[in-house]
């Protein structure tokens, strides 16, 4: 079993310096853009500790670069420029709506610096995560392709890109973002379709996460994507933990326990318990145990302790179960 | 004449500079209670004069003494414990509020600040309270384990405040509910917890709502649900989402109980809109809602924007509203 972050990590309320200050002193011309990457670079390192230090098995760069999983792809593909203020999901976080406006392309590296920059900084392996191109596509306002689905593919022949320079680059791990496909199941085989090609050429292993919805209606078809690691929240509908009678032996399970979007702290206690009950479909040892999503709905404190409690969970699990 | 397109606020102000430095040194507990409450009352007093000199027809107190919309109300309500900073888009962060215990009001919150706004001016002050909803859903829930009974818990609070800001005459009073289009699901939940918000109120009711709703088919699924929620007004945004969501009045129409408040700026840019532009917006509209039934506010909150921006938003508001007035015989 592997203890592991979904993505995101609160950006602020740590040692380093205050992004959030950098960037607003960035916004009235008072720093500049080299000395709030810099400021980026001292946070992800301090993120990097964080997780470490609470004892994850493998770790993201808690991608405090990041604005949102959209725009952070969008600004830097060609073909999109940026809209108005929209809601992500179910939350009370929001993004600026990228527009694709002409044809989308890949034009150079973009998670790949990033992913680099962790490694070196980071005592525990990095996982490379990139937004998911039917995802991004369905999050996007479309202008240039004629339907959702021409969108999704020519995103996932893009993202390939990126996926393969981040193989190149030695992740043991990459990790494609899916949220929207549990929301918006009618697009499945725009999904699959996307999912295939955003995964040819790759060797490494992949993982698909999603949060926020369950799997009900898309259940098994849903293995049928080309991804070793299938991430599932267990926290947001009881339904995944019911859906799953059945699970194949090429496939392991990311599994979401711990709520990533509220303060309260599981007991140990639930950590085991939900694990006693998923080993009787799927080994512990291809259980990659995480919190439900990402972790930047919390403040920084609180995020930390969920991993300490994650971890304390695995070892307990591993002790009383194993 | 037609009498209509009363202009308004959606709530918050820009804090002056003074008032910023001087609330971070009061969160150190380098300055007293009552130095703060003195500047909070100055800066209240400033915006008073500035929707009056420009004109403006309901005004709003500016909220110079809440940092957040749910904060404010979850730091004076038993129940809660201490927020933790989150951020809800780019680099804006909000206090969200922990609640640890059952929700209580021992007393009135906002009444006083209402009462000294009111004391200032002639004009009506709209009284401003955030909608049990919305108070639910940008908190942690740590003792409820239940939306539905957290909302409701809040809903009579939300009440017992409504009731004391018409008992001090109060005409006007305000719900928020931004967050109420967040889960379809849940919409006829969050509106039958603003019905007992507003039951038994003579106050004029209006709601600020279904902000950031992300597409077409999205605001359409729970549209007929929000244009029946138990208020008088409803507030909606427009500019950002380049009124959109005026082909489904356009389709459907307008309860007949209803007014609307639109807004015609965008709160998230700097840019300052022209009047044109503002007028084209403002036209658009009465194509759709009559003049009678039509107040013009900018989108949301001005808080993030700077001071000379947020007068400067508002000008041009005024000014296209006093534009098309004149050009369609407008009173």
């Amino acid at each position: 079993m592997y203890t592991t972050a979904v993505g995101h990590y609160p950006k602020i309320g740590g040692k380093a310096p205050n992004l959030r200050t950098a960037l607003n002193r960035l916004d009235l011309e008072r720093i500049t853009q080299e000395e709030v990457h810099r400021i980026e670079d001292e946070n992800t390192v301090e993120v990097l500790e964080a997780q470490a230090r609470a004892g994850l098995d493998v770790v993201t760069d808690g991608q405090v670069r990041w604005e949102d999983g959209q725009t952070h792809f969008a600004r830097r593909l060609k073909g999109f420029s940026i809209g108005g203020l929209t809601r992500y999901f179910n939350t009370n976080t929001y993004y600026r709506q990228p527009v694709a406006e002409g044809p989308v392309a890949w034009e150079g590296p973009i998670a790949l610096q990033d992913y680099q920059f962790a490694v070196a900084h980071s005592s525990k392996p990095v996982k490379a995560v990139i937004t998911g191109p039917y995802t991004l596509a369905r999050l996007c306002v479309n202008q240039a392709y004629p339907d959702l689905n021409s969108l999704a593919l020519a995103l996932a022949e893009a993202l390939n890109q990126e996926a393969l320079a981040l193989q190149k680059a030695g992740a043991p791990l990459i990790q494609f973002d899916e949220p929207a496909i549990l929301k918006y199941k009618e697009d499945f085989p725009v999904f699959l379709e996307a999912a295939r090609r955003v995964t040819r050429g790759l060797t490494v292993k992949t993982a698909v996460s999603t949060w926020f919805y369950d799997i009900s209606g898309l259940y098994p078809q849903f293995l049928q994507a080309p991804f070793q690691v299938i991430g599932l929240d267990f926290v947001s509908s009881r339904a995944n933990l019911e859906l799953l009678k059945k699970f194949p032996s090429d496939k392991e399970l990311g599994f979401g326990v711990l709520d990533g979007r509220n303060t309260y702290v599981e007991p140990v206690e639930q950590i085991v318990e939900a694990l006693r009950r998923i080993k009787r479909v799927v080994p512990l040892d291809r259980i990659h145990l995480s919190p439900s999503c990402g972790l930047e709905y919390l403040p920084r404190e609180r995020a930390y302790q969920k991993l300490v409690r994650l971890v304390e969970g695995a070892r307990k699990a591993q002790e009383v179960l194993a | 004449m037609t009498k209509g397109l009363f202009t308004t606020s959606v709530g918050s102000f820009p804090k002056p500079d003074y008032l910023v430095k001087a609330r971070n040194k009061a969160a150190r507990g380098e300055i007293a209670p009552q130095e703060l409450q003195e500047l909070e009352r100055k800066a209240t007093e400033q915006w008073i004069r500035v929707q009056e000199e420009l004109g403006i027809d309901i005004l709003v107190d500016g909220e110079m003494y809440r940092g957040d919309m749910v904060a404010y109300f979850a730091e004076h309500w038993e129940g809660f414990g201490e927020s933790g900073l989150v951020r809800a888009y780019g680099n804006r962060y909000y206090h969200k509020p922990v609640v640890t215990g059952p929700v209580r009001r021992s007393r009135p919150t906002t009444v006083e600040w209402w009462r000294y706004a009111q004391s200032l001016t002639s004009r009506p002050v709209k009284g401003m309270l955030t909608g049990p909803y919305t108070i639910c859903d940008w908190s942690f829930d740590e003792h409820y384990g239940d939306r539905e009974t957290f909302v409701m818990a809040l809903a009579k609070a939300v009440h017992d405040e409504a009731k004391d800001l018409e008992a001090a005459g109060c005409q006007y009073i305000q719900i928020d509910e931004p967050a109420i289009c967040t889960r379809a699901e849940e919409v006829e939940m969050a509106s039958r917890a603003l019905g007992i918000v507003t039951k038994g109120l003579k106050a004029y009711t209006v709601t600020h709502t279904a902000e950031y709703t992300q597409t077409y088919g999205e605001m359409a699924s729970v549209f007929d649900q929000v244009v029946h929620l138990p208020v008088d007004n409803l507030d909606l945004e427009m500019a950002n989402s380049n009124y959109f969501i005026l082909e489904l009045f356009r389709q459907r129409g307008l309860p007949g109980d209803k007014a609307i408040s639109a807004g015609v700026l965008d709160v998230h840019t700097h840019r300052i809109e022209s009047v044109d532009r503002v007028k084209a917006g403002i036209r658009q509209l009465l194509e759709v809602i009559p003049a009678e039934r039509l107040w013009i506010k900018p989108d949301c909150g001005l808080k993030t924007r700077l001071e000379e921006e947020a007068i400067a938003k508002l000008k041009v508001m005024v000014q296209a509203v006093r534009e098309v007035k004149e050009e369609m015989g407008i009173e």
